[in-house]
């Protein structure tokens, strides 16, 4: 056993203190003041410049709006979230498919390509209102353009995953005869994760935002972009203000949604070693004491 | 020495005369009153003619005026322009007066655009639309709405007169969309849009037949007029003069478009030639609207207490707004040309 191992209990405890506290204070005390700080500025100018509440409301007010109408909001909301998943999982399965077939056959990569980026050129609220003529007012549309939205990093960032994996490892996998599927599932695919996620993290922060495009373009009933629509009609700024911190609740939640999904798929990103739980019984592959 | 003279006596030329044409520049800067002109919506169409026409035909300048006309970033930011000094004087419907007054804008109306309530429903060609029909006509059916505040209002008399609850119907609303486009598609069974917008667009179309429409004032829906001229109270106490010349100019302009149609279109197409509307639609559309510019008395302009009340009755029962106030906290004719 090394010194610096036979030192480090003594001085893990209040370290490993230390550690959580300052960690906590890193990633949710920094973060967490700088929202305080935004909204304190935000106040500050609407005190000092005497704004109209119907030209930007206080941030009080802005947060009243969404807590005093909050059961008519809480189905308008649950709306959104299901357009933003239901695209959000449409586009990332298509996203990954697709990244999969074209980094395996180059032909259809070559062929494929070029539509995928002119696809992104297309701005998308030119096509919010085709795509609500073809498919009319239900969810679909709303799906297909958050769809739309994320296909396109995840494809990218699988592909550009693929193109990279080790090739040391591929060789030695090919060495030891293993099969191309147990080669794919175990090299390839834990190899694409990381742009993957990137890709997926992407796709995330924009797709609330294809979910409220298609909401603008044509709702048959309610929803939480219409809500908004009318409180503007209706100079109710305070409201306008307050689904649009709703919308962006939404999004932030999403993609640390993923983010944390990443974390549970990716340890290897944190720890060099999986956790000793997780160690199989036979220590014998164990990092052996320097 | 010579050509030291004649380059001295040049120079003192060339200052005397720039001198003159500065002073003369600035007092002619100086005698103009330069104000920005709001539309209510994002991009020019032909209702805008009047200003066009004024523009174009130097009634602006006689009054003594320079007109810049600026567009809102969307339907409902309007009144938002005019109270942060971002316009002067602004275009609005009557309904955005009045949830605007209702939400403590200080914006008064300084004149009537149209006089009467030209907004309807329309149907496709061979569709049988009538007061009489009017329950079996909307049951379940699919209507459309912009989601604006003046369609938001009509649409609750419209349902009463047909006995029918919201609930009753399916309102599609596309604040982005086209009606006419949803309706030809078979999106939606009911479009809703004003008379001057629906037809042109409709007859550009290519479609066979009559586009079917039935007035909202037929069934149920308030006859007020739909569009005003505004500004905020305190332009209105502090440049009086400046409103009543805009007012002065935009009414010569408005007469003369609605004696030469063809003209003033043709002047509208003219400048904004990449509005995305051809020629045609804005001479149908601006020919549409003429009828509407001047009450039974043929005024131009003037309104009345009544249209006032009415409206804030009318938003009151459809709560829109909380209270009806006194008509005069909407309106004034004082500076009437």
């Amino acid at each position: 056993m090394s010194t610096r191992e036979t030192t480090t209990p003594r001085r893990a405890g209040r370290a490993g203190t230390d550690s959580v506290a300052r960690k906590l204070a890193r990633n949710v005390g920094v973060p967490v003041l700088s929202i305080v700080l935004l909204f304190a500025l935000w106040q500050g100018i609407v005190v000092y410049f005497h704004v109209a509440p119907y030209i930007a409301p206080r941030p009080r007010q802005a947060v009243l709006a969404v807590t005093q109408n909050w059961s008519t909001l809480w189905p308008l909301v649950l709306g959104t979230i299901r357009e933003t998943v239901y695209g959000f999982i449409v586009g990332a399965a298509l996203g990954i498919g697709l990244g999969v077939i074209m980094a395996k056959v180059p032909f259809l990569q070559r062929l494929v390509y070029p539509v995928l980026v002119l696809s992104q050129a297309v701005p998308i609220i030119a096509l919010a209102a085709p795509l609500v003529l073809i498919l009319g007012f239900s969810v679909t549309p709303k799906v297909v353009i958050v769809a739309w939205i994320v296909f396109f990093p995840v494809t990218v960032n699988v592909l550009d995953g693929l193109s990279h994996v080790d090739q040391d490892l591929m060789n030695l996998a090919r060495v030891y005869g293993a099969p191309r599927w147990r080669t794919f599932f175990q090299i390839e695919i834990p190899a694409t994760a990381t742009p993957l996620f990137s890709g997926l993290k992407i796709g995330a922060t924009y797709a609330v935002t294809g979910a409220i495009i298609g909401e603008l373009a044509a709702s048959d009933g309610s929803s939480l972009a219409l809500y908004q629509e009318h409180a503007n009609t209706n100079l109710n700024t305070a409201a306008v203000y307050g689904t649009t911190m709703l919308m962006t609740v939404i999004g932030i939640s999403w993609f640390l949604l993923v983010v944390g999904a990443e974390v549970f798929a990716t340890p290897w990103q944190r720890r060099t070693v999986a956790r000793r739980r997780w160690r199989r019984a036979d220590r014998s592959d164990e990092e052996p004491a320097r | 020495m010579k050509l030291r003279r004649i380059t001295a006596v040049a120079s003192a030329g060339a200052l005397a005369v720039s001198s003159f044409v500065l002073l003369a520049g600035g007092a002619s800067s100086a005698a103009t009153t330069s104000i920005t002109f709001a539309y209510d919506f994002p991009g020019p169409d032909f209702e805008l003619t009047p200003v066009v026409v004024a523009q174009d035909l130097g009634y602006f300048k006689a009054a003594g005026l320079h007109v810049n006309v600026s567009f809102p970033p969307d339907t409902s930011s309007t009144t938002k322009l005019l109270t942060t000094n971002s316009a002067q004087i602004g275009f609005l419907t009557t309904t955005d007066m009045g949830v605007a007054v209702n939400a403590g804008a200080p914006v008064l109306s300084v004149a009537n655009y149209s006089m009467r309530n030209n907004w309807a429903l329309f149907a496709k060609p061979g569709t049988k639309l009538t007061p009489g029909n009017l329950t079996a006509a909307l049951k379940g059916k699919r209507i459309f709405s912009y989601g604006d505040t003046w369609t938001e209002s009509m649409l609750p008399f419209v349902l009463r007169y047909a006995k029918l609850k919201p609930s009753q119907v399916k309102i599609v609303t596309a604040p982005t969309g086209n009606d006419l486009t949803d309706l030809l598609a078979g999106k939606v069974d009911i479009s809703t849009s004003t008379t001057n917008y629906e037809i042109p667009g409709f007859q550009g179309s290519g479609t066979k037949g009559t586009e079917v429409q039935l007035l909202g004032t037929k069934v149920g829906a308030p006859d007020i007029p739909v569009w005003v001229y505004a500004v905020t109270r305190s332009y209105a106490a502090g440049h009086g003069k400046t409103v009543k010349a805009f007012l002065s100019a935009v009414k010569r302009a408005t007469v003369w478009a609605a004696a030469n149609p063809v003209k003033a279109a043709a002047d509208f197409s003219k400048a904004y030639p990449k509005s995305g509307y051809t020629n045609a639609y804005n001479l149908e559309g601006w020919k549409l609207t003429i009828p509407f510019l001047t009450n039974a008395q043929h005024q131009y302009f003037t309104q009345t207490t009544a249209q006032w009340t009415t409206l804030a009755k009318a938003l009151k029962s459809i709560h829109l707004i909380n209270a009806v106030p006194a008509p005069t906290t909407y309106f004034t004719n004082k500076f009437l040309p």
